[in-house]
């Protein structure tokens, strides 16, 4: 082995071990709140950590957020990468799901093209509204952040209200069933594995292919490194920006399809996204943006966020209890702490030996 | 003689483990200027801030007037009469002189700040110390080295017996080195130490009583001024013999490389920086670009790089119209730049070295073929410059954050001098780097020169520009104000004077050397 995939591999280790002990102190955090306000909280933290595996059923919601979640990550890795803060894969989504399901629900829909013709759409006006802050920033120099904030309220509005206007039966909050040709098939019958999870799996590569093996996600990341510098080396970094933010849209488009075409929905109903898109941003800064380990985070937080929604169906104890564990993973995730061990004991031996040294050692601690 | 102040025995170590002083002795004496040399990671600068109660020790004791003391923070040491002039000064722009001088500890009139009191007794302060500033004026509107004063000034008001200087010359023209200097001896001449930090040997040499000298967070060596010369001194801190000569072009100026011709240039905020100005450079020769910054370098450099554009006038390279086109063409047709702060903008510390080598080529065929990178050219190449400039680093994968600074500095060199450019642009090439570094950046770059790459050479040390170039420019004001093809007789004094804009020379004698 060489030294850098020797290094790598160290820098892999410290990560995971990192994220393991940031879970395992949320975990104990989530515990004590369980024990505080739960009747029985044997079962409520038996409901959460292995209600998931309960069946076959719950296997498959697991898998199926799994893979919206690894979508929702990869949009936030990419963009995080070239450090645009655009927060707009919300948006994107909606306007995604909605732009694929009016082609489903097309006479086209019917026919062999709807389904990826429907992905397509998803993809193009994903990207088109992905495009819309990035092009403002670069020409305008409007902040990201808020322009693509609004524009998430924009989706959210206008396709609540295309889709009550024009799809969903009056009093009715959804369309009716796509057509089958333009639905996404099942992969294990009677689960909501789908389509979705093998698109979820392409675009992990696909990211990490175009961020690591193209001449584009290089200039990105040392935009994201250093602007300065890039400008310097003569990467046109406003290019570099725009386009991020495009493919990033693209990709949260992408999976606005998943949801709407996948077994979840199979329709198209108001506020489908449910904030699911949001959650990208702790899955991509755990992840470090790295969209390899992006599956894998997902697949772990997936797993949490539906032990809590069972804990809340099953036991007294409500699912927001899951958010107290989200908040204290984004701290210790994103703040740089490192896994005590021997250094600590080491440390507290010290201590107790030499009461001289106080004040060196702490100095030491800053 | 009794010492004022003592350092025994300091040692600090670091959380990261870095041992950045290890068991350092220094004396000072009354009245004395005292210099501390060494290279960058000596740790001068870590002694200094113990010293001066930003950082404490791990362990040794500092010792004040023959009892122990310990300065738990910047506050104990100025009460304790010790002061430091920062690199970067610490003043409130918009404020005045006055001021920014009593700031903290005003004299009262009852509640009120009595102002009069605090001007006159800044003004008698300047007087008497014959450091001269207008205690009116608004610290905005000052050169650096009357803001200098100011700070020094901030130090004595508050009865500094002890002020230590860190680095006060970089940032001076020669004529105000020597104001500065007299100002020093005035300081020692009450009985007052001044603790002198510094790169440049000659003016150690000048005005120090005793010297320290640091290498590697150890004391070296505490000697007499007057018994040291500049090349033993630069032995003590390198370690080893260092040659700091390099010998002068013999090329015979084979053609002309790089024109500037009439160029105006205005900043972000539509001032002027450059006004008319005209130059060429040769290949085979280095000019050097001479002027206080701030006074239109960093921008004619920018502009040759395509990073600011031109409002007027023309700029070729090799015949080729410079201002239409892009960076990346720019490099193509043979610029090499090796920017000021090569670590802020000559890297992306997060990336592999390889990357950052390789981030100025990604038009070239022979890393990115059809959109996607070349891996394997890209880490045989990242290996051959690693062999080529010795640097020392784990790997091409490593990421550079890794490497120590020089090492970082040597992959910028690296990757811009990796082909042969044809004309090279080089700012401040040793801002902040020691002594070893500099001679590998030195030879780095005569030796681009000798195999006829043109060079244009813009530093604030004057004897480095006098060391290394051909020919040498005058900015003042964003304009040339004098040419000299480099001779021996060439003093700085002579630089300075044309630096600060006492004199300007006529057309005649500066188109004799423009060429």
């Amino acid at each position: 082995m060489n030294v850098g995939t020797q290094s790598r591999m160290a820098a892999i280790y410290t990560e995971t071990s990192r994220v393991l002990f940031a879970l395992l102190i949320a975990l104990s955090l989530a515990f004590v709140v369980i024990l505080i306000i739960s009747e029985d909280p044997g079962a409520a933290i038996k409901a959460l950590l292995k209600g998931p595996l309960s069946s076959t059923r719950t296997v498959g919601l697991w898998i199926d957020e799994a893979a919206k979640l690894t979508m929702a990550g990869l949009a936030f890795a990419l963009v995080f990468q070239a450090r645009q803060f655009s927060m707009g894969a919300q948006g994107q989504v909606l306007i995604g799901g909605f732009f694929a399901g009016a082609v489903a629900l097309s006479p086209l829909g019917a026919t062999w093209v709807g389904m990826p013709l429907a992905v397509l759409a998803a993809m193009i006006t994903g990207a088109a509204y992905g495009f819309i802050p990035g092009y403002a920033k670069a020409k305008l120099g409007a902040n990201e952040i808020v322009s693509s904030l609004m524009l998430n309220y924009i989706a959210l509005n206008a396709v609540s209200y295309f889709v009550k206007a024009f799809y969903a039966p009056r009093g009715e909050l959804k369309s009716a069933q796509f057509p089958p040709t333009s639905s996404f098939p099942a992969l294990i019958p009677n689960t909501r594995i789908d389509l979705g999870l093998i698109i979820a799996v392409l675009s992990v590569i696909g990211v990490w292919f175009a961020l690591y093996r193209t001449s584009w996600g290089l200039k990105l990341r040392l935009v994201g490194h250093n602007p300065q510098f890039a400008r310097y080396s003569g990467i046109k970094a406003n290019f570099i920006m725009v386009s991020a933010m495009t493919t990033s849209g693209a990709i949260a488009g992408l999976l606005g399809a998943m949801i709407v075409q996948g077994k979840a929905f199979g329709n198209l109903a108001v506020a489908f996204e449910g904030y699911l898109s949001f959650e990208g941003i702790l899955i991509a800064i755990v992840a470090r943006n790295h969209p390899i380990a992006v599956p894998f985070v997902a697949f772990f937080y997936g797993y949490l966020r539906q032990g809590a929604a069972l804990m809340g169906i099953r036991t007294d104890v409500p699912t927001e209890v899951v958010a107290v564990v989200q908040a204290i993973i984004i701290l210790l995730a994103a703040s740089s702490f490192s896994v005590p061990g021997k250094k600590l004991v080491r440390k507290l031996f010290n201590r107790s030996e030499t009461n001289g040294s106080k004040i060196a050692s702490e100095g030491q601690q800053k | 003689m009794a010492p004022k102040l003592e350092a025994i025995g300091i040692s600090k170590r670091y959380p990261g483990g870095t041992l950045a002083n290890d068991a350092v002795d220094v004396t000072i004496y009354p009245g004395e200027v005292h210099a501390i040399v060494g290279e960058n990671g000596a740790g001068k600068s870590t002694l200094m801030k113990i010293l001066f109660g930003t950082e404490q020790p791990t362990s040794g004791t500092i010792e004040l007037d023959g009892r122990p003391v310990v300065f738990a923070n910047t506050r104990a040491a100025i009460d304790a009469g010790i002061g430091m002039v920062f690199q970067h000064f610490s003043l409130v722009p918009s404020f005045s002189v006055y001021e920014n001088v009593v700031f903290g500890s005003e004299p009262r009139a009852g509640i009120a700040f009595d102002r009069k009191r605090a001007i006159a007794e800044v003004r008698g302060l300047s007087e008497k110390f014959r450091l001269h500033v207008d205690p009116l004026a608004k610290v905005s509107s000052l050169p650096v080295g009357q803001q200098q004063r100011v700070e020094i000034l901030k130090a004595l008001y508050r009865d500094a017996r002890i002020l230590i200087l860190d680095e006060p010359t970089a940032v001076l023209a020669p004529q105000e080195v020597e104001e500065l200097f007299v100002a020093v001896r005035a300081l020692v001449a009450e009985g007052r130490s001044v603790i002198f930090i510094a790169h440049k040997l000659p003016e150690v040499l000048a005005i120090s009583d005793r010297i320290t000298v640091m290498r590697a967070g150890k004391t070296v060596a505490e000697l007499q001024t007057k018994d040291v010369t500049e090349h033993a001194l630069a032995t003590m801190m390198v370690g080893r013999d260092v040659a700091l000569r390099v010998d002068r072009s013999k090329a015979d100026h084979a053609g002309c490389v790089c024109t500037v011709s009439n160029v105006s240039i205005r900043n972000d905020q539509g001032t002027e920086q450059c006004t008319d100005l005209n130059l060429k450079i040769h290949s085979g020769e280095i000019v050097g670009v001479v002027g206080v910054e701030g006074n239109g370098q960093a921008e004619l450099f920018d502009a040759i790089a395509g990073l600011l554009a031109v409002t007027a006038g023309e700029m070729t390279l090799d015949g080729k119209n410079l201002l239409q086109m892009s960076v990346l063409e720019r490099r193509e047709a043979g610029l090499a730049h090796i920017p000021q702060d090569r670590l802020a903008s000559g890297l992306a510390a997060g990336a592999s070295l390889a990357e950052n080598m390789v981030a100025t080529k990604l038009g070239d065929g022979r890393f990115v073929r059809r959109g996607l990178l070349n891996l394997n050219a890209i880490a045989v190449f990242a290996r051959s410059l690693i062999d080529r400039f010795a640097i020392r680093a784990a790997g091409p994968h490593a990421a550079a954050a890794t490497l120590s600074g020089g090492n970082m500095q040597k992959v910028v060199v690296a990757r811009e001098l990796a082909e042969l450019p044809r004309l090279l642009l080089v700012s401040q090439p040793t801002r902040g780097v020691d002594l070893g570094a500099t001679e590998f950046i030195w030879r780095a770059i005569t030796s681009a020169r000798d195999a006829g790459t043109a060079v244009l050479l813009s530093s604030a040390d004057l004897h480095e520009l006098l060391a290394l170039s051909d020919r040498l420019v005058v900015f003042y004001r964003g304009r040339i104000v004098a040419a000299f093809v480099n001779a021996d007789d060439l003093s700085q004094e002579t630089l300075g004077t044309y630096m600060l804009g006492l004199k300007s020379q006529t057309v005649q004698d500066m188109q004799a050397a423009l060429r």
